[in-house]
């Protein structure tokens, strides 16, 4: 690939402004912003289901404009420091896929899925502040969004690819991109000022032993997008499931006995999650 | 308070126009009763120059029409000493000189009025100015949120009111060591995001009285109602501490405390930052002076300090 062709997809993937999410989630949060009783916790909550406002709401409380970037991680962190007001007006800047496609809701279920399952591997590991975790697992696939909004004549190409090599999204991405969702999101997280241990787990999620300051971000994610994936619940891009990484379990120090228990505290979670759509 | 005082300002205002032009001397007439501004108009530079320094005005007016000093002349020689940057100054000049040779940038006056002038015009333009340099004078640079005059002028006025209100003064523990260690511009961050937090929540709780002011360094005042406040402070606390471990670097947060030097140069370890605020009610118009309501603010805080974790303390007396 010329050097240029992919500065100049480089640009027009961070040019973007104006993301759009599903309209679920979103009509939901403006409902409950317009309630005077609702609180930070609830909105937060409803909000870590959906990537892109979460992914809005970080990038915003990260922004140098507020004094602190690359501080905050969390969704509740983020709603309590950009206040209700500045919360509205990017739920009402926000808008919605024009034409929705199975994939894109399948997109989002994946990732609501790998947000849940990055959080309870945090929590049973006993990691601090398990939440971030989940919002890494939330966001791990973002750059497939950015991707798809940015340079929307080229998602067809890697559906192709996909579809007649029977490879992994992420090679067709490489393939007819030049780069995948991974290196996107590496991009996105340092444009946004986005905190260091997020950007690692988006960028390493693929890879997990080789992030260097967060292994366990990445390794977490890395687990979480796996399993999620097993349970066939949601659609990443790809039918059937990636590869393991066995380094990532030594780097966790996941022993066979959590794993089950693991497993069985998943499926109850996505059991709830079954009853959720997102349109 | 002045009966009849321009805007909020809380004294009559003093304006020194310098102008040879004694129609511009009966325009300020017309625009401004003797309560509202004091309108003293010289038409010479020269000996202006030594008044202004002495005994400084609100506002300086200055017609470019001046005959021994250019007026943009005279502007730079005010504007050239801090102690007098944040005086505002108003070039009057002719519509039909503003030519595109002048170099704007370089002319350091806040407010410009042409003639022809109206006196209405000229009322609203010099209040404006005038408004505009107390907003900038009293905004704490760092968080824009108002300073100690806005404080001290908000605090006094529900006072003199006789309106029931809580004070709150809320300051940082350990924020020095933690400057001391990570410098001043993680220290700013802090005082950002506490800033944001006290806004937000206030903002939230909500009332006619909310109030939020920045006196300085880690200190920061809020007012709001009296059955209000009590939650308020619940919340700053409860944000706070589940924010600024974010602040530190990951091995910190993960011990728990930092090591840094102390006052007399010791190097010792300290607990992470927390946020201390103590509440001062105002109840059937009990606090005659706003030096009361702070020295009981003192006091309490003292207690609150003693506590090493985030708390408040509000006033048993009233509370």
């Amino acid at each position: 690939m010329p050097e240029d062709l992919r500065t100049e997809r480089k640009g027009r993937i961070l040019a973007v402004r104006d993301l759009p999410t599903l309209p679920k989630v979103l009509e939901e949060v403006s409902k409950l912003v317009e309630r005077p009783d609702s609180t930070t916790e609830q909105v937060a909550k409803l909000i870590s289901m959906d990537q892109v406002l979460s992914a809005k709401v970080l990038k915003m409380v990260n922004s140098p404009v507020y004094g602190f970037p690359g501080r905050i991680s969390s969704i509740g962190h983020a709603l309590v420091l950009l206040g209700f007001n500045v919360l509205r007006s990017i739920i009402v800047s926000t808008s919605v896929f024009e034409v929705m496609s199975e994939n894109m809701v399948g997109l989002w279920e994946h990732s609501l899925g790998a947000a849940m399952a990055s959080g309870t591997i945090a929590r049973m590991l006993h990691f601090k502040d398990a939440e971030e975790y989940a919002v890494a697992g939330l966001l791990h696939d973002l750059g497939k969004v950015v991707a798809t909004v940015q340079l929307p004549d080229l998602k067809p190409d890697i559906e192709r690819v996909v579809a007649e090599r029977d490879c992994f999204y992420l090679e067709a991405e490489r393939e007819v991109l030049g780069f995948g969702h991974d290196r996107i999101n590496a991009w996105l997280a340092d444009h946004w000022k986005l905190p260091a241990n997020i950007k690692e787990g988006l960028s390493y999620h693929h890879k997990p032993h080789l992030a260097q300051l967060y292994p366990e971000m990445a390794c977490v994610v890395h687990l979480g997008d796996f399993l999620v994936r097993s349970f066939e619940y949601g659609y990443s891009g790809d039918v059937g499931v990636t590869y393991l990484q066995p380094e990532a379990l030594k780097i966790l120090k996941i022993r066979p006995a959590d794993f089950e228990k693991l497993l069985d505290e998943l499926s109850g979670q996505l059991v709830e999650l079954a009853d959720l759509r997102f349109t | 308070m002045v009966p009849d005082a321009l805007c909020a300002f809380t004294r009559t205002q003093k304006i020194l126009v310098l102008s040879p032009d004694p129609t511009l001397a009966r325009l300020f007439d017309a625009a401004f009763t003797p309560a509202e501004a004091e309108v003293t108009v010289l038409c010479q530079g020269r000996g202006a120059v030594e008044a202004l320094f002495t005994d400084p005005p609100d506002m300086l007016v200055v017609d470019a029409a001046l005959a021994d000093i250019p007026g943009p002349t005279l502007v730079t020689m005010v504007k050239s000493e801090n102690v007098y940057r944040q005086l505002p100054v108003a070039l009057i000049m002719d519509e039909t000189a503003l030519g595109p040779d002048i170099d704007w940038c370089a002319v350091e006056v806040d407010e410009l009025l042409t003639r022809p002038l109206t006196s209405a015009m000229l009322r609203a333009r010099v209040t404006l100015a005038l408004a505009r340099a107390t907003r900038s004078l009293d905004a704490n640079p760092l968080t824009k949120l108002p300073g100690n005059t806005s404080i001290i002028g908000r605090i006094q006025d529900l006072i003199d009111r006789q309106e029931d209100f809580a004070l709150a003064y809320a300051d940082l523990d350990y924020f020095k060591s933690f400057n001391d260690k990570y410098g001043f511009s993680r220290g700013d961050e802090v005082l950002m995001m506490t800033a944001r937090i006290i806004v937000n929540t206030v903002r939230s709780v909500g009332g006619p009285t909310a109030f939020v002011g920045h006196v300085g360094g880690d200190d920061f005042v809020f007012i709001l109602a009296i059955d209000r406040v009590e939650e308020a402070c619940k919340a700053v606390v409860a944000s706070f501490d589940g924010i600024v471990p974010h602040f530190y670097d990951a091995d910190d947060r993960n011990r728990g405390f930092i090591q840094s030097v102390d006052r007399e140069g010791n190097r010792r370890s300290f607990p992470l930052m927390a946020i201390s605020i103590a509440v001062v009610f105002n109840r059937d118009g009990r606090l005659k002076h706003f030096g009361e309501a702070s020295q009981t603010a003192m006091t309490l805080k003292k207690k609150a300090k003693e506590n090493p974790k985030s708390c408040y303390v509000l006033d048993k007396r009233q509370g």
